[in-house]
């Protein structure tokens, strides 16, 4: 008998995620969702060209027991990461306010 | 001007003088340009491992950026550990790695490997340069980048012949001006006031911020009873009167004990590790948590705050210390509680009253704590003795206390004494190390003696991994397993052999005069001390176990009940 959790009674989340599309930047944000216990079950990326800058327009759906806000600041502290947005929220943090 | 003349050029403009480094290939342009150049100075380690640890030492006592030059392949390669080391402990360092010719890359040419790949998990962020004239913004992005918000290593991996090529700078890369704005201190100043048992507990943060004296002024002013972390050592200064001292897994009872009762913990510049807090469930069980960081991300990541301020932490400290000095805290049975539990439960090592008793680790720590100039800077290794040195010495200033904290590198304390030695060049650097750890930079010992550096090694010798043995002890049925090192070189025949003059002690009465000789002496001088190998770490709290269930000597488990494997 397996001992492994079905992926399907994980919780799954959905982000969005927009990064300059420098070397290895969708290698640098899969390991980040790797690292802190989450696994992805799909994911979109486009390149949008904006002026010079050339963007990465990500979407990822992942799965992970651990809390999504934990995972989202990390990702938001990637030096090429403009912008992560949570689709489909999760619980938040209700106990702990952040000024 | 070409790529390799460049980056001395931006070393000039950013008054950096000091690197750590080691030729090779693919970073030859570098050097070529480095034989023309008389303002930066290239020290010479002899492995890149101990360049990455030196140019961490460096950091760690200046305050200022760090920096590593390495060829491709296995240059880069063995940078890996010291610049894991960095990132682990947010150490702002530069690294600058050669790459193969970017027609090259991908074809498995000789010395590549795909640095930019292998590194992503222990860089802030890195680099791999497309062309020359990204060269110029992209320096400047990654030397400020390593050293804002939370420092860390930034990489920069650089193809031979983007070095060699004519650079014509692009715009600079728009940064983000750093964050010194203050949070709303209303809500924590209420959580402070409404406490009865508040504590304080801060860690490395507060010198990566460089808010050591901020965050006197606010302990001083608030009478908080304080623990520190292991990187937060030295914050309070030697003269506190409320600092418990290192908490958690080789914490002192009293700090641990504080943890335990308080009803508030302001957690300022720290990260809640598991070394710290033990098991988590049931740290800090009673008390609401305060969580002052310049990094987000740590905020609930281990223990949820009832309330997370991000900010600068001069700003912050400086704020709070303002809003208690007009109207001070009513904490006066708590202090006087917390004192008594620091005579009681503080650390304590008595010295030996028979001079030919054999040395013991705490006795010897604190003796040379005693006899050492108060700006002594101590690099450590990692192992029982640091813990000695965590636990014993007095530390008035948290960069003077080197320590490998997050990745825990045996090896780290030469080279970053090295590394200290060159960022303070008349202050006195002492490596404390075990005869493990010595081992594994040992090739240093060349360049101490190329730049005849001062510093002073001091080996504490038990002739055996001692931490690792003291875990199997205790942990694992007393069952010895590969911890042997009765067959160590004699140290004091493999210092002279670099030229470095060495003695060894292994008798109580002559701690004094040795650790004296090695002060005295102009120059570098190793002092080899022979401790008990049975001696262990006290009190330990069992790995993933609870700060309250701390074990002392009494449970030692007897000599007779041992087994040997291996």
């Amino acid at each position: 008998m397996s001992t492994q959790s079905h992926p399907q009674q994980t919780p799954s989340y959905t982000l969005t995620c927009r990064m300059s599309h420098e070397a290895a930047a969708l290698e640098r944000l899969c390991q980040v969702v790797r690292i802190r216990g989450f696994r992805i079950a799909k994911m979109a990326v486009e390149s949008v060209l904006e002026g010079t800058d050339e963007t990465l327009d990500i979407a990822l759906t992942i799965q992970g027991a651990r809390p999504v806000a934990v995972l989202q600041s990390q990702l938001e502290k990637l030096h090429t990461v403009a912008e992560v947005k949570l689709a489909s929220p999760a619980l938040a943090h209700a106990a702990s306010r952040i000024a | 001007m070409n790529g390799a003349q460049h980056i001395l050029d931006t070393f000039h403009r950013h008054s950096i003088q000091t690197v750590f480094g080691y030729p090779g290939g693919c970073i030859m342009p570098l050097y070529d340009a480095l034989v023309d150049d008389v303002r930066v100075e290239h020290v010479l380690c002899r492995h890149e491992q101990a360049c990455a640890l030196a140019a961490d030492g460096y950091a760690r006592a200046s305050g200022e950026l760090g920096v590593c030059i390495a060829t491709s392949g296995p240059g880069a390669t063995n940078l890996i550990t010291g610049v894991a080391n960095a990132h682990r402990d947010s150490i702002p360092m530069l690294v600058i790695t050669g790459q193969v010719p970017s027609g090259l890359i991908g074809t498995d040419a000789f010395q590549e490997t795909d640095v930019l790949g292998m590194t992503l998990g222990i860089v802030k962020h890195s680099y791999l340069i497309g062309n020359a004239n990204e060269l110029p913004a992209i320096l400047e992005e990654a030397m400020a980048l390593a050293q804002s918000g939370r420092p860390g290593p930034v990489w920069i991996d650089i193809p031979k012949d983007v070095l060699l090529a004519g650079t014509t700078p692009t715009p600079m890369r728009q940064s983000t001006p750093q964050d010194h704005s203050c949070p709303n201190l209303s809500g924590a100043l209420a959580m402070l006031r409404a406490a009865k048992k508040p504590l304080l507990y801060s860690g490395g943060g507060i010198s990566l911020a460089h808010a050591e004296k901020n965050f006197r002024e606010f302990a001083q002013c608030s009478g908080l009873p304080a623990v520190v972390t292991l990187k937060g050592i030295g914050n309070a200064g030697k003269h506190s009167a409320y600092n418990l001292g290192m908490l958690g897994m080789h914490g002192s009872r009293a700090a641990n004990r504080a943890v335990d009762e308080c009803d508030l913990l302001l957690v300022i510049g720290a990260r809640l590790d598991d070394r710290a807090t033990g098991k988590l469930d049931g740290f800090a069980p009673n008390a609401r948590t305060i969580h002052i960081d310049a990094d987000a991300a740590e905020f609930n990541k281990l223990r949820d705050a009832d309330l997370a301020l991000r900010g600068d932490l001069n700003a912050i400290l400086s704020g709070l210390s303002a809003a208690l000095q007009e109207a001070p805290l009513a904490i006066s049975e708590w202090q006087k509680q917390c004192q008594t539990s620091r005579t009681t439960g503080g650390f304590q090592a008595a010295d030996n009253e028979e001079p030919l008793a054999p040395i013991t680790g705490p006795a010897f720590i604190r003796q040379l704590s005693r006899v050492t100039p108060d700006d002594t800077v101590i690099a450590c290794d990692v192992g029982q003795h640091q813990m000695w040195v965590a636990q014993q010495y007095q530390f008035d200033h948290p960069r003077h206390h080197l320590t490998s904290g997050g990745l825990g590198t045996m090896g780290f304390g030469l080279p970053a004494a090295i590394g200290a030695q060159f960022a303070n060049r008349q202050s006195t650097v002492i490596n404390v190390t075990g005869d493990g750890s010595f081992m594994m930079n040992a090739q240093e010992l060349a360049t101490i003696r190329r730049y005849n550096l001062p510093l002073k090694l001091i080996i504490m010798d038990n002739q055996c991994l001692g931490m690792v043995r003291q875990q199997q002890e205790l942990f694992y049925s007393n069952r010895e397993s590969q911890i042997d090192l009765n067959d160590n070189p004699d140290f004091v025949a493999m210092a002279r052999a670099f030229d470095i003059p060495a003695l060894k002690i292994e008798r109580t009465d002559q701690i004094r005069r040795g650790v004296e000789t090695i002060l005295a002496y102009n120059g570098p001088m190793l002092l080899h001390v022979a401790i008990a190998r049975e001696e262990n770490v006290w009190p330990v709290v069992q790995p993933g176990g609870s700060n309250t269930d701390m074990i002392d000597e009494t449970r030692r488990t007897p000599a007779d009940n041992k087994e040997q494997v291996a």
